[in-house]
């Protein structure tokens, strides 16, 4: 179902929306745009590039509460589970990222599934904006991920998002991918002719012809894993990696976490919490007796590999989707395509030489 | 749909000391929600306000409503169940993981290689073994610990000798002053030149130290065994043993899902392990 939504109309549609749901999008915060709860349309910032952190953690908490334990006597313990009880709409995810929220559905949906991320996840609807600008450090076009919402690696986006928008200068192309979403809105909306979906294609052409930032992935996984000992891990893990985590917090698929047990001060109750980790922090894979990622050198690695190599083993896909997050963040620089290049016997940025 | 964070409660019902930092706990469940288990799988152990740690079975699987840990205490959890007494009780949660091939080692010799803690993953498979004796071919036991006192499972390791077609051949580091020992020696393969076993229908499960294993490993393929005789059991740090806190990958595997027994030929060559 394609239609056309004028865009003095579109506070007014979004408004129209059931109130059932909280709303989340991109809003302007000084120099960067965040996804947020919404007060109303008008906060939305539909012109964003990208946003520090992934929308992730609206699905996915960077710190969450998972039981309450509250003992009885010495023999009962009451357990209570808190799942997430929100229903929300994600408002204008570039499809970089409603792919970067497949892939999560593809670690914490699969044979295990995590109640907490499911809950919340089923809880959830996506409307997708496709690109207009490309940043320095995109690369979506290379993986395939975008600019454009596509299927990708087994990820079907009328499976895993419910809307799809397309700006086309004074309208939006808004397509609905399934029947749920359509009945939330009550504002009407004009039917798309076929020069708007030409339109739409135009600006698709138009848009991937501005990536500066590629990466080659052709045979990436393979090719990565023989060079595990390549010398480009220790020289920028050792010299120039932070350790900072900025890459894993920012990374839209980063799954990574830890718990944490506390106790009330009275002793009366105690809670578990699990809390977003990295393979980038020294304690990682330490163990009674040893670390075996003690060093910057295997933990880059770890995070580069994972991404662009072992991923395709484990799910089927890549684990990057070339948003360009963990560049844009990166303290000193570090930049997992130059990597590749410099893996790959290509020209390499000034800045390792 | 199912929490697979959520653990249930299981009641200790009996401790035994086994050295001066490790007891066996033994479990007992009341009414039994499909629970089993196989040798070499792992649950996740819990305290509230404490945390949980993957511990591995130490006990014989064929008894499901009842089964043993033996936990050593080194960090917050396993310090934390030691603190507990008998009738109390602890969170569980699991089976977890891939066990040892109790399968394929049908018909087959079996070299058993533990160093430290890493005999309790073991002591469920050979206690297996034994029950169906006619099933599998010679055992032999490596054994090492740091010390005398070090050693798991004293009273059972004579009886463990007096099995049939079994040898069993102990290793110390350290011997203090004013012990008695009168087994050998030094690191678990000074012990090799002493195995009556051929490497051809063998099976070698090897589980202790990373480091140890890396020169078992390197031993035993010097000495013939076949690359894809050898299992490990390899320990990582784990939160959640259902694949997804991420901490226990190694490459591409996940310990807590493709292991903790992994075919040698599975592990070799990946980057951030010892052997
Ligand atoms: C599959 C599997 C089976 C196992 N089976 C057994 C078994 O049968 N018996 C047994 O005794 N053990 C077993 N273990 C090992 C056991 O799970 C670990 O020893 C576990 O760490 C114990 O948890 P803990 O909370 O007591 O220790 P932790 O508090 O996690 O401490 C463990 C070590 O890690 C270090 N450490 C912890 N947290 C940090 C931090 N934040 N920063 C830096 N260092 C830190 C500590 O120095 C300590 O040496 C098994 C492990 C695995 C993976
Ligand atoms: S690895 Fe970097 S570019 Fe790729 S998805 Fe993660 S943050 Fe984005
Ligand atoms: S291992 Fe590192 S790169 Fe991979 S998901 Fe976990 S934190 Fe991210």
């Amino acid at each position: 179902m394609v239609k056309i939504l004028q865009k003095k109309n579109f506070c007014r549609w979004i408004d129209s929306l059931s109130r059932q749901y909280a709303l989340i999008g991109p809003v302007k915060e000084r120099e960067e745009t965040e996804f947020q709860p919404l007060r109303c349309p008008e906060q939305l910032e539909m012109d964003y590039i990208s946003t520090m952190a992934a929308p992730r953690k609206f699905i996915y908490p960077s710190r969450q509460l998972l039981f309450r334990f509250t003992p009885q006597g010495d023999d009962q313990l009451i357990t209570e589970e808190i799942l997430p009880q929100s229903q929300q709409i994600l408002l204008a995810v570039h499809p970089c990222d409603a792919h970067a929220i497949m892939v999560l559905d593809r670690v914490l949906m699969g044979e295990f599934t995590d109640s907490y991320y499911t809950k919340q996840r089923q809880n959830t609807f996506l409307i997708v904006l496709n690109c207009q600008k490309v940043d320095k450090n995109c690369f979506c076009d290379s993986m395939g991920t975008g600019p454009f919402l596509h299927s990708w690696m087994g990820q079907d986006p009328a499976k895993g998002c419910d809307l799809e928008l397309t700006d086309l200068g004074d309208r939006y192309l808004v397509e609905f991918l399934n029947g749920k979403i359509r009945k939330l809105f009550s504002f009407p909306l004009e039917t798309a002719n076929d020069e708007d979906i030409q339109l739409k294609k135009k600006r698709e052409v138009g848009i991937k012809e501005k990536f500066i930032k590629k990466l080659n992935i052709e045979n990436l996984p393979s090719s990565l894993r023989q060079n595990m000992d390549h010398s480009v891990w220790s020289r920028i893990g050792e010299a120039i990696c932070l350790s900072c985590t900025n890459c894993t917090m920012v990374c839209p698929t980063c799954y990574c976490y830890n718990t944490v047990d506390t106790v009330k001060l009275d002793l009366s109750k105690s809670e578990r919490y699990r809390y977003w980790d990295s393979c980038q922090e020294l304690h990682f894979a330490e163990v009674h007796g040893g670390n075996f990622r003690s060093t910057r050198g295997a933990r880059l690695r770890q995070f580069v590999l994972h991404k662009l190599s072992y991923w395709m083993e484990q799910y089927g896909c890549f684990g990057c989707v070339g948003c360009g997050r963990c560049i844009n963040w990166c303290p000193t620089g570090i930049d997992l395509t130059e990597i590749v290049k410099e893996i790959r016997g290509t020209k390499i940025n000034e800045q390792y030489s | 749909m199912n929490n697979t964070l959520r653990p249930f409660m299981a009641r200790i019902t009996s401790i035994r000391k086994e050295t001066y930092d490790t007891n066996t706990y033994q479990f007992k469940l009341k009414k039994n929600p499909g629970f089993s288990f196989l040798p070499g799988q792992f649950n996740m152990l819990g305290i509230p306000g404490v945390g949980e740690a993957p511990i591995s079975f130490s006990s014989e699987p064929d008894q499901k409503n009842k089964f043993e840990h033996t936990i050593r205490a080194v960090g917050r959890v396993t310090q934390a169940i030691t603190q507990r007494k008998e009738g109390e009780w602890l969170q569980i949660r699991g089976p977890y993981g891939r066990g040892w091939p109790t399968e394929d080692a049908r018909g087959k010799n079996i070299l058993a290689v533990a160093g430290g803690i890493g005999l309790a993953p073991l002591r469920g498979f050979l206690l297996e073994v034994w029950k169906n004796r006619n099933d599998f071919g010679k055992v032999v036991i490596l054994y090492g610990a740091r010390t005398p006192d070090d050693l798991l499972f004293k009273e059972e390791l004579p009886l463990w000798r007096k099995r049939p077609n079994t040898q069993l051949l102990l290793t110390v580091d350290e011997i203090p002053p004013k012990t008695r020992w009168e087994e050998n020696q030094g690191v678990v393969i000074t012990l090799f030149d002493r195995v009556e076993i051929s490497p051809q229908n063998t099976l070698a499960l090897i589980c202790g130290p990373e480091i140890m294993m890396r020169f078992v490993v390197v031993g035993l393929l010097q000495r013939g065994y076949s690359a894809s005789h050898l299992y490990l059991s390899l320990e990582r740090r784990m939160k959640c043993g259902v694949g997804q806190c991420g901490h226990c990958q190694i490459g591409p595997k996940y310990v807590c899902l493709d292991g903790p027994v992994f075919p040698y030929n599975e592990i070799r060559g990946l980057p951030d392990t010892l052997v």
